[in-house]
Protein backbone atom coordinates (compact mmCIF):
# COMPACT_ATOMS: atom_id res chain seq x y z
CA UNK A 1 0.00 0.00 0.00
CA UNK A 2 2.62 2.33 0.99
CA UNK A 3 4.55 1.88 -2.06
CA UNK A 4 1.52 2.57 -4.08
CA UNK A 5 1.63 6.02 -2.40
CA UNK A 6 4.81 6.62 -3.00
CA UNK A 7 4.41 5.91 -6.34
CA UNK A 8 1.42 8.03 -6.86
CA UNK A 9 3.26 10.95 -5.59
CA UNK A 10 6.21 9.93 -8.25
CA UNK A 11 3.63 10.07 -11.27
CA UNK A 12 1.91 12.71 -9.63
CA UNK A 13 5.07 14.91 -9.44
CA UNK A 14 6.62 13.83 -13.02
CA UNK A 15 3.14 15.36 -14.77
CA UNK A 16 3.48 18.08 -12.83
CA UNK A 17 6.70 18.76 -14.37
CA UNK A 18 5.93 17.88 -18.27
CA UNK A 19 2.52 19.98 -18.11
CA UNK A 20 4.37 22.56 -16.49
CA UNK A 21 6.78 22.63 -19.45
CA UNK A 22 4.62 22.59 -22.22
CA UNK A 23 1.43 24.98 -20.91
CA UNK A 24 3.83 27.98 -21.61
CA UNK A 25 1.94 30.38 -23.89
CA UNK A 26 3.49 30.72 -27.24
CA UNK A 27 5.16 33.99 -28.21
CA UNK A 28 3.07 35.77 -31.33
CA UNK A 29 5.39 35.14 -33.28
CA UNK A 30 9.09 33.19 -33.81
CA UNK A 31 12.43 35.43 -34.06
CA UNK A 32 14.83 32.52 -33.65
CA UNK A 33 18.01 34.26 -32.89
CA UNK A 34 16.86 36.88 -35.18
CA UNK A 35 17.72 39.93 -32.37
CA UNK A 36 21.36 37.97 -31.99
CA UNK A 37 21.92 37.85 -35.57
CA UNK A 38 20.88 41.94 -36.14
CA UNK A 39 23.01 42.99 -33.11
CA UNK A 40 26.11 41.03 -34.26
CA UNK A 41 25.86 42.25 -37.67
CA UNK A 42 25.23 45.57 -36.26
CA UNK A 43 28.96 44.95 -34.02
CA UNK A 44 30.79 43.85 -37.13
CA UNK A 45 29.48 43.49 -41.29
CA UNK A 46 30.94 40.68 -42.28
CA UNK A 47 30.25 38.21 -45.13
CA UNK A 48 29.67 35.55 -42.26
CA UNK A 49 27.72 38.01 -39.84
CA UNK A 50 25.43 39.24 -43.25
CA UNK A 51 24.95 35.69 -43.69
CA UNK A 52 24.09 34.81 -40.31
CA UNK A 53 21.59 37.66 -40.43
CA UNK A 54 19.91 36.37 -43.79
CA UNK A 55 20.19 32.75 -42.03
CA UNK A 56 18.34 33.71 -38.98
CA UNK A 57 15.30 35.40 -41.02
CA UNK A 58 14.45 32.33 -43.10
CA UNK A 59 14.77 30.31 -40.07
CA UNK A 60 12.16 32.95 -38.34
CA UNK A 61 9.84 32.57 -41.41
CA UNK A 62 10.41 28.55 -42.00
CA UNK A 63 9.51 28.07 -38.45
CA UNK A 64 6.66 30.92 -38.25
CA UNK A 65 3.90 28.22 -37.76
CA UNK A 66 4.98 27.17 -34.08
CA UNK A 67 4.13 30.99 -32.54
CA UNK A 68 0.50 31.44 -31.27
CA UNK A 69 -0.21 33.70 -34.28
CA UNK A 70 1.11 31.20 -36.97
CA UNK A 71 2.25 34.16 -39.43
CA UNK A 72 5.73 35.60 -40.31
CA UNK A 73 6.79 38.42 -37.81
CA UNK A 74 5.87 41.87 -39.17
CA UNK A 75 9.10 43.38 -41.18
CA UNK A 76 11.05 39.68 -41.73
CA UNK A 77 9.88 39.59 -45.72
CA UNK A 78 10.62 43.28 -46.12
CA UNK A 79 14.23 42.69 -44.47
CA UNK A 80 14.92 39.30 -46.76
CA UNK A 81 13.96 41.23 -49.62
CA UNK A 82 16.01 44.16 -49.05
CA UNK A 83 18.82 41.63 -48.62
CA UNK A 84 18.56 40.37 -52.12
CA UNK A 85 17.89 43.96 -53.27
CA UNK A 86 21.59 44.48 -51.96
CA UNK A 87 23.33 41.46 -53.45
CA UNK A 88 21.10 42.11 -56.96
CA UNK A 89 18.75 39.91 -57.02
CA UNK A 90 15.54 41.96 -57.93
CA UNK A 91 13.37 39.16 -58.31
CA UNK A 92 13.48 37.38 -55.14
CA UNK A 93 13.48 41.04 -53.44
CA UNK A 94 10.14 42.15 -55.31
CA UNK A 95 9.01 38.56 -54.60
CA UNK A 96 9.90 38.57 -50.55
CA UNK A 97 8.08 42.83 -50.84
CA UNK A 98 5.02 41.44 -52.05
CA UNK A 99 4.92 39.02 -49.69
CA UNK A 100 5.16 41.33 -46.94
CA UNK A 101 2.38 43.23 -48.67
CA UNK A 102 0.23 40.25 -48.47
CA UNK A 103 0.51 38.99 -44.36
CA UNK A 104 0.51 42.75 -43.71
CA UNK A 105 -1.64 45.30 -45.60
CA UNK A 106 0.02 47.91 -43.38
CA UNK A 107 2.87 47.68 -45.47
CA UNK A 108 1.17 47.79 -48.87
CA UNK A 109 2.05 51.82 -49.13
CA UNK A 110 5.69 51.06 -48.80
CA UNK A 111 6.22 47.55 -50.33
CA UNK A 112 4.52 49.27 -53.69
CA UNK A 113 6.59 52.29 -53.25
CA UNK A 114 9.51 49.51 -53.20
CA UNK A 115 8.83 47.11 -55.79
CA UNK A 116 8.18 50.58 -58.12
CA UNK A 117 11.78 51.55 -57.69
CA UNK A 118 13.02 47.99 -58.26
CA UNK A 119 11.26 48.04 -61.13
CA UNK A 120 12.26 51.23 -62.45
CA UNK A 121 16.02 50.15 -61.74
CA UNK A 122 15.47 47.45 -63.39
CA UNK A 123 13.82 49.10 -66.48
CA UNK A 124 17.36 51.04 -66.56
CA UNK A 125 19.59 48.15 -66.91
CA UNK A 126 17.40 46.33 -69.64
CA UNK A 127 18.00 49.53 -71.45
CA UNK A 128 21.88 49.50 -71.48
CA UNK B 1 -12.85 65.94 26.67
CA UNK B 2 -11.44 62.41 26.73
CA UNK B 3 -13.78 60.79 23.66
CA UNK B 4 -12.58 64.31 21.85
CA UNK B 5 -8.99 63.37 21.82
CA UNK B 6 -10.05 59.33 20.99
CA UNK B 7 -11.63 60.92 17.79
CA UNK B 8 -8.86 63.12 16.81
CA UNK B 9 -6.43 60.75 17.48
CA UNK B 10 -8.96 57.96 14.86
CA UNK B 11 -8.78 60.71 13.01
CA UNK B 12 -5.42 61.39 12.40
CA UNK B 13 -4.41 57.67 12.05
CA UNK B 14 -7.43 57.13 8.96
CA UNK B 15 -5.99 59.79 7.23
CA UNK B 16 -2.33 58.92 7.81
CA UNK B 17 -3.62 55.75 6.56
CA UNK B 18 -5.74 57.32 3.22
CA UNK B 19 -2.52 59.32 2.23
CA UNK B 20 -0.19 56.60 2.30
CA UNK B 21 -2.04 54.25 0.54
CA UNK B 22 -3.34 56.92 -2.30
CA UNK B 23 1.05 57.56 -2.66
CA UNK B 24 1.60 55.55 -5.82
CA UNK B 25 -1.57 56.47 -7.62
CA UNK B 26 -3.16 53.26 -9.44
CA UNK B 27 -3.54 54.71 -13.73
CA UNK B 28 -5.01 52.42 -15.76
CA UNK B 29 -3.34 52.00 -19.22
CA UNK B 30 -7.12 53.98 -20.83
CA UNK B 31 -6.22 57.15 -18.80
CA UNK B 32 -2.55 57.53 -18.61
CA UNK B 33 -2.57 56.93 -22.92
CA UNK B 34 -6.62 57.54 -24.08
CA UNK B 35 -5.29 59.01 -27.21
CA UNK B 36 -4.08 55.13 -28.12
CA UNK B 37 -7.37 53.95 -28.02
CA UNK B 38 -9.27 57.07 -30.23
CA UNK B 39 -7.04 56.95 -32.47
CA UNK B 40 -5.96 53.28 -32.78
CA UNK B 41 -2.85 53.34 -34.59
CA UNK B 42 -1.62 49.77 -36.63
CA UNK B 43 1.25 50.68 -37.85
CA UNK B 44 4.83 51.94 -36.04
CA UNK B 45 7.86 53.82 -38.35
CA UNK B 46 10.63 52.92 -35.74
CA UNK B 47 12.92 55.56 -36.10
CA UNK B 48 17.28 55.17 -35.58
CA UNK B 49 17.65 56.49 -31.42
CA UNK B 50 18.43 59.37 -30.75
CA UNK B 51 21.68 59.13 -28.46
CA UNK B 52 22.11 61.36 -25.98
CA UNK B 53 24.85 59.12 -24.04
CA UNK B 54 28.29 58.93 -24.18
CA UNK B 55 28.20 55.86 -25.93
CA UNK B 56 28.59 56.42 -29.67
CA UNK B 57 27.92 52.71 -30.09
CA UNK B 58 24.78 52.90 -28.25
CA UNK B 59 23.01 53.85 -31.18
CA UNK B 60 23.12 51.02 -33.62
CA UNK B 61 23.36 48.43 -30.98
CA UNK B 62 20.08 49.76 -29.24
CA UNK B 63 18.53 49.79 -32.66
CA UNK B 64 19.03 45.92 -32.60
CA UNK B 65 16.60 45.88 -29.65
CA UNK B 66 13.25 47.87 -30.32
CA UNK B 67 11.60 46.27 -33.29
CA UNK B 68 10.56 42.46 -31.63
CA UNK B 69 8.92 43.78 -28.41
CA UNK B 70 6.59 46.32 -30.32
CA UNK B 71 5.84 43.74 -33.02
CA UNK B 72 5.03 41.44 -29.95
CA UNK B 73 2.91 43.85 -28.53
CA UNK B 74 0.42 43.73 -31.52
CA UNK B 75 1.72 46.45 -33.95
CA UNK B 76 3.04 46.50 -37.55
CA UNK B 77 6.92 47.94 -37.16
CA UNK B 78 8.50 48.79 -40.49
CA UNK B 79 11.81 47.07 -41.08
CA UNK B 80 14.10 49.31 -38.81
CA UNK B 81 17.59 48.58 -40.61
CA UNK B 82 15.99 49.23 -44.01
CA UNK B 83 13.81 52.58 -42.83
CA UNK B 84 17.16 53.86 -41.75
CA UNK B 85 19.08 52.64 -44.85
CA UNK B 86 16.27 54.10 -47.17
CA UNK B 87 16.31 57.53 -45.33
CA UNK B 88 19.59 58.24 -45.94
CA UNK B 89 19.46 57.00 -49.62
CA UNK B 90 16.81 60.13 -49.45
CA UNK B 91 19.58 62.36 -48.18
CA UNK B 92 19.06 62.08 -44.51
CA UNK B 93 21.97 61.13 -42.27
CA UNK B 94 21.17 63.24 -39.36
CA UNK B 95 18.86 61.66 -37.02
CA UNK B 96 17.70 65.31 -35.52
CA UNK B 97 16.71 66.10 -38.45
CA UNK B 98 14.85 62.81 -38.86
CA UNK B 99 13.44 64.09 -35.48
CA UNK B 100 12.04 67.65 -36.64
CA UNK B 101 10.77 66.36 -40.26
CA UNK B 102 7.25 67.00 -40.28
CA UNK B 103 5.24 64.04 -39.18
CA UNK B 104 3.01 63.94 -42.18
CA UNK B 105 6.21 62.79 -44.69
CA UNK B 106 6.16 59.22 -42.59
CA UNK B 107 2.47 59.03 -43.85
CA UNK B 108 3.20 60.25 -47.10
CA UNK B 109 6.20 57.93 -47.91
CA UNK B 110 5.60 54.76 -45.77
CA UNK B 111 1.98 55.06 -45.10
CA UNK B 112 2.99 54.87 -41.21
CA UNK B 113 0.05 55.93 -38.60
CA UNK B 114 2.73 56.86 -35.76
CA UNK B 115 6.42 57.36 -35.37
CA UNK B 116 8.29 55.65 -32.41
CA UNK B 117 10.94 58.04 -31.32
CA UNK B 118 13.75 56.57 -29.15
CA UNK B 119 16.16 58.35 -27.07
CA UNK B 120 19.40 56.72 -25.49
CA UNK B 121 19.45 58.93 -22.33
CA UNK B 122 22.00 57.18 -20.73
CA UNK B 123 24.28 53.71 -21.26
CA UNK B 124 27.20 54.26 -19.46
CA UNK B 125 28.38 52.33 -16.17
CA UNK B 126 30.15 54.13 -13.54
CA UNK B 127 33.29 53.04 -12.19
CA UNK B 128 33.53 52.86 -8.09
CA UNK B 129 36.45 51.04 -6.23
CA UNK B 130 33.73 49.49 -4.28
CA UNK B 131 30.68 49.59 -6.59
CA UNK B 132 30.31 49.68 -10.25
CA UNK B 133 26.68 50.54 -11.63
CA UNK B 134 25.91 49.89 -14.87
CA UNK B 135 22.90 52.45 -16.30
CA UNK B 136 21.00 52.12 -19.13
CA UNK B 137 17.86 54.41 -19.74
CA UNK B 138 15.48 55.03 -22.70
CA UNK B 139 12.87 57.62 -23.52
CA UNK B 140 10.00 55.93 -25.90
CA UNK B 141 7.36 58.22 -27.37
CA UNK B 142 4.67 57.34 -30.09
CA UNK B 143 3.31 60.13 -32.37
CA UNK B 144 0.99 60.51 -35.03
CA UNK B 145 1.97 60.65 -38.38
CA UNK B 146 -2.13 62.33 -38.68
CA UNK B 147 -2.20 64.69 -36.19
CA UNK B 148 1.13 65.16 -34.54
CA UNK B 149 0.24 64.46 -31.23
CA UNK B 150 2.07 62.71 -28.61
CA UNK B 151 -0.17 59.32 -28.34
CA UNK B 152 2.57 57.16 -25.70
CA UNK B 153 5.50 58.35 -23.60
CA UNK B 154 7.49 56.54 -21.77
CA UNK B 155 10.71 55.54 -20.05
CA UNK B 156 12.78 52.68 -19.51
CA UNK B 157 15.42 52.48 -16.91
CA UNK B 158 17.54 49.67 -15.84
CA UNK B 159 20.36 50.14 -13.05
CA UNK B 160 22.66 47.18 -12.10
CA UNK B 161 25.09 46.82 -9.66
CA UNK B 162 28.11 45.06 -11.28
CA UNK B 163 30.10 44.11 -8.47
CA UNK B 164 28.21 41.19 -7.09
CA UNK B 165 28.93 38.95 -4.24
CA UNK B 166 31.29 40.11 -1.85
CA UNK B 167 32.64 36.87 -0.77
CA UNK B 168 35.76 37.57 -3.24
CA UNK B 169 37.82 39.44 -1.10
CA UNK B 170 41.19 40.54 -0.04
CA UNK B 171 41.50 44.66 1.25
CA UNK B 172 41.54 47.05 -0.92
CA UNK B 173 43.83 45.33 -3.85
CA UNK B 174 40.78 42.78 -3.95
CA UNK B 175 38.28 45.22 -4.11
CA UNK B 176 40.72 47.27 -7.30
CA UNK B 177 41.13 44.23 -9.14
CA UNK B 178 37.28 43.31 -9.32
CA UNK B 179 37.31 47.36 -10.57
CA UNK B 180 39.68 47.03 -13.32
CA UNK B 181 37.77 43.49 -13.69
CA UNK B 182 34.25 44.32 -13.69
CA UNK B 183 35.65 46.80 -16.49
CA UNK B 184 36.89 44.41 -18.74
CA UNK B 185 34.35 42.55 -18.40
CA UNK B 186 31.11 45.23 -19.69
CA UNK B 187 31.30 43.98 -23.14
CA UNK B 188 28.52 45.41 -25.46
CA UNK B 189 26.38 42.28 -25.54
CA UNK B 190 25.69 43.18 -21.45
CA UNK B 191 24.19 46.84 -22.33
CA UNK B 192 21.93 45.00 -25.10
CA UNK B 193 21.17 42.35 -22.41
CA UNK B 194 19.95 45.57 -20.20
CA UNK B 195 18.70 47.93 -23.01
CA UNK B 196 16.15 44.60 -23.54
CA UNK B 197 15.08 44.81 -19.84
CA UNK B 198 14.42 48.36 -20.46
CA UNK B 199 12.33 47.91 -23.41
CA UNK B 200 10.36 45.46 -21.70
CA UNK B 201 9.70 48.04 -18.05
CA UNK B 202 7.95 50.26 -20.78
CA UNK B 203 6.61 47.58 -23.09
CA UNK B 204 3.95 46.45 -20.63
CA UNK B 205 2.60 49.82 -20.18
CA UNK B 206 1.55 50.45 -24.00
CA UNK B 207 -2.22 49.57 -24.88
CA UNK B 208 -1.92 46.15 -27.02
CA UNK B 209 -1.67 46.48 -30.61
CA UNK B 210 -3.91 45.42 -33.65
CA UNK B 211 -2.20 41.76 -34.00
CA UNK B 212 -2.57 41.50 -29.96
CA UNK B 213 -5.28 39.24 -28.72
CA UNK B 214 -6.14 42.18 -26.13
CA UNK B 215 -6.61 45.09 -28.59
CA UNK B 216 -8.88 47.37 -26.96
CA UNK B 217 -9.62 45.69 -24.20
CA UNK B 218 -6.66 46.61 -21.80
CA UNK B 219 -7.70 49.78 -21.22
CA UNK B 220 -8.31 48.92 -17.38
CA UNK B 221 -4.83 47.22 -16.62
CA UNK B 222 -3.46 49.31 -14.27
CA UNK B 223 0.02 50.17 -14.51
CA UNK B 224 2.54 50.37 -11.49
CA UNK B 225 4.74 53.04 -10.78
CA UNK B 226 8.13 51.75 -11.73
CA UNK B 227 10.81 53.11 -10.09
CA UNK B 228 14.54 52.82 -10.72
CA UNK B 229 15.48 48.83 -9.91
CA UNK B 230 16.44 45.81 -10.89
Amino acid sequence: MKRKTTLFFILAFITYITSGCSTQPKPLYTYGDYSEAYYASKKELTPESALRLQKSIEYAIENSGESSSGRVAPGLYANLGYIYLKTGNSSKAIENFKKEKAIYPEAAHFMDRMIKKVEVAQGKTDEK
Amino acid sequence: MKNKQYIILLLSLVSVLILSGCGPAHITKGSAFPKMYEQQPRSLLILPPMNESTDAEAKDYYMTTIEMPFALMGYYTFPTEMVSDIMKQEGVYDTEILYNMPLTKYYDYFGADAVLFTSIKKWNVSYAVIASTLTVSIEAKIVSTKTAEELWKYTGTVVVDLSGGNSSGGGLIGLLAKAIATAINTASADYVHYAKIADKRFIYTLPAGPYNRHYMQDQSVELINQTKQH
